[in-house]
């Protein structure tokens, strides 16, 4: 006896599988050059590697999947810190028209830490026996963490020959915690740069620490905190980013680039303004 | 066109876990989020690919026949190749419909929500393209 729903199951398993070919048609060929933001890795791909952060990685807004990021907290200012910080205008309240944000009107690099959160899309870590490098998609800039066991320099922006310079992403040594968790502590950072899009600053002096922790083969996580007693009353997190293992290993280019800023803010930001209530909101 | 449907598909099955309209990472404090201004039948006079975000400028006639010239911004280029645009998807000559979020200033210039093409067609913005203000890139996204 015929059942009554086969019909109709055959059907829908039809409409299926034309539904099938038609995708698997209108597929283009894949390119080994070409960043495929939706053919994600599946599942944590297993165990970590041991003391193995290699590899090109997906984070937010990479269209990976990665786990939502968590934002940076509220720090507590010094009279100092909030002397500069209200000199700041971040662009979400100011909009382009009327931030002060130096990498929104000139693109003047962020620096560490807000390189390590702001427009972290790609991220690629190599590694070297005495250097950890960490490339990112962003700027096209790469970051050199030393893991010869050197400790950081305590001399940097002071007088004298034997002085070292302040730089965007100051001077980093990284360890194996574990086996899965490598720390980078940076010291040294140019202080003309801010801590984090919302306009909160950092000396010289300050000390960021990274915690790479990865967590299964297609997962890693990255946690950051700050401390600058001279800014601050006590350390405070920078955030927590979240990134995915990219199958392919690819990335797109993505930078920016101060002609375009230039004309980005004549045609489009500068026109459009700052919103007229900005000032009286807190940042 | 039925490419622009497919991903707009995926797209908008992402929209039930949206969590609300939220500042684009550029800031849109500059603009009326409240609701959209409708350009009806508007001439696109240029396509600009940029970082950090693309223009679009176009001209459109309001009801005494002055001509406006509108100059609106995107999400960013690797944002909204992500859910399909490219750098020839609209462009000079086209008559469309845009939907843009103005400056508070009143100027002719915002925040793009989205296209209507002739052909009954729609792209959105990432950021701003749901019809609240929100986020539209939520399918490509966590």
């Amino acid at each position: 006896m015929r059942h009554p729903y086969t019909g109709a199951i055959a059907g829908v398993a039809g409409v299926l599988v034309l539904a099938a070919l038609a995708a698997a048609q209108g597929d283009p060929p894949r390119s080994p050059w070409k960043y495929y933001p939706m053919d994600r890795a599946v599942g944590d791909g297993g165990p970590a590697p041991k003391r193995d952060l290699s590899g090109t990685w997906a984070g937010p807004s990479s269209g990976a999947g990665a786990p939502r990021s968590k934002a940076e907290e509220q720090p507590s200012l010094t009279p100092l810190g909030k002397q500069l910080y209200d000199r700041n205008k971040p662009i979400g309240k100011f909009s382009p028209g009327g931030t002060n944000d130096p990498h929104t009107r000139y693109c003047d690099p962020f620096g560490v830490p807000q390189n390590m959160v702001q427009e972290i899309r790609g991220m690629t870590i190599a590694t070297l026996p005495n250097r950890t490098f960490v490339l990112l998609q962003y700027m096209d800039l790469w970051r050199e963490v030393w893991t010869d066991g050197r400790t950081l320099p305590t001399n940097v922006g002071g007088r004298g020959r034997d002085t070292l310079d302040p730089k965007y992403n100051g001077y980093s040594v990284g360890r194996w915690e574990d086996d899965y968790t490598f720390v980078v502590d940076t010291t040294g950072l140019a202080p003309q740069t801010w801590a984090t899009k919302s306009g909160y600053p950092h000396s010289v002096e300050a000390k960021v620490q990274e915690r790479f922790h990865r967590t299964s083969k297609h997962d890693l996580s990255l946690t950051i905190t700050m401390d600058d007693p001279k800014f601050y009353t006590r350390p405070f997190s920078i955030g927590e980013t979240h990134f995915r293992w990219i199958p392919n290993q690819q990335l797109d280019d993505f930078t920016c680039i101060p002609s375009e800023v230039q004309q980005y803010l004549k045609e489009m930001g500068d026109p459009a303004g700052s919103d007229p209530d900005a000032a009286r909101r807190p940042n | 066109m039925k490419t622009k449907v497919l991903v707009m598909a995926a797209v908008f099955a992402g929209l039930a876990s949206i969590d609300g309209p939220v500042l684009a990472h550029h800031g849109a404090a500059a603009y009326d989020m409240s609701k959209p201004v409708v350009l009806k039948n508007a001439v696109v006079t240029e396509f600009i690919w940029i970082n950090p975000h693309p223009l679009i400028k176009a001209d459109f006639k309001d009801e005494q026949g002055n001509v406006q010239h509108w100059t609106m911004e995107m999400g960013s280029t690797v944002s909204a190749q992500l859910i399909g645009w490219t750098r020839t998807t609209v462009a000079p000559g086209d008559i469309v419909t845009l939907y843009v979020w103005q400056a508070k200033t009143r100027v002719p210039v915002g925040r793009f929500n989205k296209v209507e093409f002739s052909d009954g067609t729609t792209m959105r913005d990432t950021q701003t393209g749901a019809d609240d203000g929100g986020r539209a890139d939520t399918g490509v996204r966590q």
